[in-house]
């Protein structure tokens, strides 16, 4: 693999990672992520649109006139969001009903717009697409933590299944009340980036 | 004496830099200066008008707080008698057994509600102090810093709001969070935005709201199946009933109240000994008397427009300004929680309108909000976010009242 | 930069537009037969929950979800007002849900203190079947908690006030207070408790604290501690159902058939 396409797929999962040192994206990360199937589901809707609209931004981008380059991208988007809400709907109903708006609000998850602005309109389609790939996996990974550490401290399961039995249906642990509440995902996001800045110095504003 | 002296002085290299335990400093510092006072003096010309350090200041809050610790420890083990006087049974814990083994009986009188109490008490408050100086001591280790005392207040204040019945490992993991979140990343004593022993409470209202609301946690003896006999704080009640539940608790019901014989939180019932200890830390200028008189005012006027407004559906509307302040977590929350000088506004101007507004939303939250029966905890925490903006506009206008004054001169 | 002329850029932005609806409208077409039977699925599974053929949870196919609903269960819709069946509905395509928003198939509901502010001019009741007898009776129920909207199921035996079993689906209260609503082991409480007194008056009530067994104290439903409020909703909007606004005209009509055989 080419180094700089190295580059576009891992910088975005650490050194550059969309939520935790760009600050985009925070709030669908709130509330999807009570559960980590949800996470997961969420985390693959966004790595699609992302690559997808990288990538094909990118073909067109030397056709795209400038005047009018925000709104085709918007379309662009717009379209990949549906589509994929329409696929969601079709195949994985239950969880597409669990994330009921929050796939339409993709359109609106800065990262796209973002990487399509900043990336795929300078970079060619093979980059833009992996570009896309990492910086859905860095919102991604996110997404995972959190979701893994709301649904098992929340509700003591991971996927759905048990993994500490709760008080309430005679096993040992009480759930964690503020994890499914929204204010618990904060909570995560705050001390991740807390975690990743004090690792990462680099990454902290002066 | 000497000998002790001399044996912290050998020790002395060992902790300090280039030392073997230099990482463990803090703590070599904490019991020096804990036993001794610092020989380090300030170099330099230094204008000292006072001699107000932070161990004195929270000496003066922690004897402010004494009485009502005692009081805790007094009504924690009355109400529990007069629920078991009334056909509960005792709570099937280790607690019950120990005081069954010092051989009391389950008799509402002093010696008998006090140890029993205390039994309760403190547990939760070491627990708390455990808890919260582990958190310490590591983060002055990371740190490097040394170990103030600024755990001592939260560590007193913590316990005093929560029910006698609260698990113990709940204490433990919501003190690590108060003053992990609520004070140590923001950058330890002094520098933390909202007040820590409240994160701490509302990090466990939110996480384990079974064990610290509704009508069980308040009293420590099993009421379930009592005919007539209700655990719930009376401010629940009032949420529940209005003006009618209050009436129906008897005549004298307002002078208990204010005393502070009534089920609730355990520090949180006695608006007397509040404002005994209101007066301590007025007097020693370390609460501030305008933050108070704010907030009285400010629920005064709220209550009073909500009385004036009233209301078809909601009960709440009707209760009175002097039942606002007997009730639930008022008296406590501004007296110990508001006037808390790091979180509160700085400026005296400041301290008024953060005042106010508490009280404002102390009653709003009270009356309004469906779910919540007080409203203490979340009005405070609110306003301590609140208090760096008033902060600033006040300061904002007093440089613009200045300014205009200057040029008027000229 | 380069410079586009105008007829570019309209050319241009109308070409964008006609791939991306082309591939919307696609997709779209392409995968709705599966949404609409996801939909109908979904109900089933909800539907074959409450009425204990299926464990919540539990992974079965579409197809064994389809077979085991169709051998035990028929929908019927009926009119809420007189009670009287409407064989005119496609039951398998119609959402009462979204018909309680139509303004067309639905009316402002009387007051009451389920907070519901419209009722749909007809229901959905599903009968769970055992050879030609009836043993089930399921109703779709709605109302308000202390935050949310709650959706459910009340399920009640032939006699149609000896409950079955309670289940709600869907509903935003506080997690550990009255979201504990979801516990099996509270809705395992309302199991043959009576839905009605004897003077057919809806009856059964959420109250504070704990109720006795079902045999001694058939009208109460223990309480969940802390959550009076949504309890209290329980208790409205279960009892609005039960009331001549809700199903009685239907379960009145259905006992008075029942006794005439």
């Amino acid at each position: 693999m080419k180094v700089a396409h190295k580059k576009a797929l891992f910088d975005p999962l650490f050194n550059d990672n969309p939520i935790a040192s760009q600050v985009l994206g925070i709030c669908s990360a709130l509330a999807v992520t009570t559960k980590l199937e949800t996470s997961v589901v969420m985390s693959l809707a966004v790595i699609a649109v992302l690559a997808l609209s990288n990538f094909s931004i990118s073909v067109i981008r030397n056709f795209i006139p400038p005047s009018i380059r925000i709104i085709v991208q918007l379309t662009i988007i717009a379209s990949l969001v549906i589509v994929t809400d329409q696929v969601l709907q079709a195949f994985v109903f239950d969880i597409s009903k669990q994330l009921s708006v929050f796939v339409g609000l993709i359109i609106t998850n800065c990262i796209v717009m973002g990487r399509a602005e900043a990336y795929a309109m300078q970079n060619p389609p093979v980059d833009s697409f992996l570009d896309g790939i990492g910086n859905g996996l860095g919102y991604s990974l996110i997404l995972l933590i959190v979701g893994f550490f709301r649904e098992l401290l929340g509700a003591g399961k991971l996927f759905g299944y048990s993994v500490m039995p709760l008080v309430t249906e005679g096993g040992w642990y009480q759930p964690n009340g503020l994890m499914v509440l929204a204010p618990g995902a904060f909570f995560l996001i705050g001390i991740f980036i807390w975690l990743l800045r004090n690792f990462k110095p680099e990454l902290r504003e002066t | 004496m000497r000998i002790l002296r001399t044996f912290l002085d050998k020790q002395a290299p060992l902790f300090e830099s280039g030392g073997k335990l230099e990482k463990l400093f803090p703590l070599w510092e904490a019991t020096d200066t804990l036993l001794y006072s610092p020989s380090s003096v300030n170099k330099g010309t230094l204008h000292v008008r006072d001699g107000l350090d932070l161990k004195r200041m929270m000496g003066v809050v922690v004897f402010g707080l004494l009485p009502i610790v005692f009081m805790a420890m007094l009504n924690v083990g009355r109400q529990a008698h007069m629920a078991i006087a009334a056909g509960a049974l005792p709570l099937d814990n280790w607690q019950t057994g120990l005081f069954q083994t010092m051989g009391f009986q389950f008799t509402n009188a002093l010696w008998p509600n006090f140890v029993h109490g205390a039994i309760y008490f403190l547990p939760i408050f070491l627990t708390c102090f455990a808890a919260g100086g582990a958190v310490e001591v590591l983060f002055s280790t990371v740190r490097k810093h040394e170990i103030n005392e600024g755990f001592f207040v939260t560590g007193f204040l913590l316990p005093l709001t929560l029910p006698p019945t609260i698990p113990l490992w709940q204490v433990a993991l919501g003190t690590i969070f108060g003053v992990f979140i609520g004070k140590e990343i923001f950058g330890g004593t002094g520098m933390n935005i909202l007040n820590p022993a409240l994160v701490s409470r509302a990090f466990l209202f939110f996480a384990y709201p079974a064990q610290i609301s509704g009508d069980a946690p308040w009293i420590a003896a099993n009421f379930v199946g009592v005919d007539g006999f209700s655990g719930a704080t009376w401010l629940s009640r009032a949420a529940a009933g209005g003006m009618d539940a209050i009436n129906g608790l008897g005549a004298d019901a307002w002078r208990q109240a204010f005393i502070g014989f009534i089920p609730g939180s355990m520090g949180e019932t006695s608006t007397l000994l509040c404002i005994v200890g209101a007066l301590v830390i007025v007097a020693a200028q370390i609460g501030s008397w305008r933050t108070i008189v704010g907030l009285t005012l400010g629920t005064f006027a709220m209550s009073f427009l909500l009385n004036q407004v009233g209301s078809d559906t909601n009960v709440m509307f009707s209760l009175p300004f002097h039942w606002h302040i007997v009730l639930g977590g008022w008296a406590f929350g501004t007296v110990f929680m508001a006037t808390d000088p790091v979180s509160s506004s700085f400026t005296d101007k400041g301290k008024w309108i953060y005042g106010f507004m508490t009280g404002v939303l102390v009653v709003l939250v009270r009356v309004v909000n469906p779910a919540y029966p007080e409203g203490m905890m979340l009005a405070i925490l609110f306003m301590n976010m609140f208090a760096p903006l008033i902060d600033h506009f006040v300061v904002q206008a007093n440089i613009k009242r200045r300014a205009a004054r200057h040029e008027a001169v000229q | 930069m380069k410079q586009y002329s105008n007829a570019y850029i309209i050319g241009f932005a109308a070409g964008v537009c006609l791939i991306c609806s082309i591939v919307v409208a696609t997709s779209a077409v392409v995968l709705k037969e599966r949404q609409d039977l996801n939909k109908v699925l979904d109900r089933q599974k909800k539907v074959l929950i409450v009425a204990g053929l299926m464990e919540e949870g539990q992974t079965i196919t579409a197809d064994e979800v389809q077979q085991i609903f169709d051998d035990n269960i028929r929908i019927r819709a009926i009119d809420l007002q007189t009670g009287d069946f409407d064989e005119d509905i496609d039951t398998v395509i119609y959402d009462q849900r979204k018909a309680t928003k139509d303004l067309a198939l639905s009316r402002v509901a009387p007051t009451n203190r389920a907070g519901i502010t419209r009722l749909p001019l007809k229901a959905l009741v599903y009968e769970r079947f055992s050879g030609d007898e009836i043993e089930l009776l399921i109703l779709p129920i709605e109302g308000k908690g202390l935050w949310s909207t709650l959706y459910g199921f009340l399920a009640l035996a032939p006699d149609t006030t000896t409950i079955e079993g309670m289940t709600f689906y869907e509903h935003g209260e506080t997690p550990g207070l009255g979201g504990e609503i979801d516990n099996p082991r509270w809705k395992s409480l309302w199991k043959g408790r009576s839905a009605y007194d004897a003077q057919w008056q809806p009856a059964i009530t959420v109250i504070k604290g704990a109720a006795g067994p079902a045999e001694d104290d058939p009208y109460r439903v223990d309480g969940l501690s802390g959550a009076t409020l949504t309890c209290r909703g329980v208790s409205n909007l279960v009892q609005f159902w039960l009331s001549a606004d809700g199903f009685e005209p239907f379960l009145a009509k259905f006992r008075g058939e029942r006794s005439a055989v």
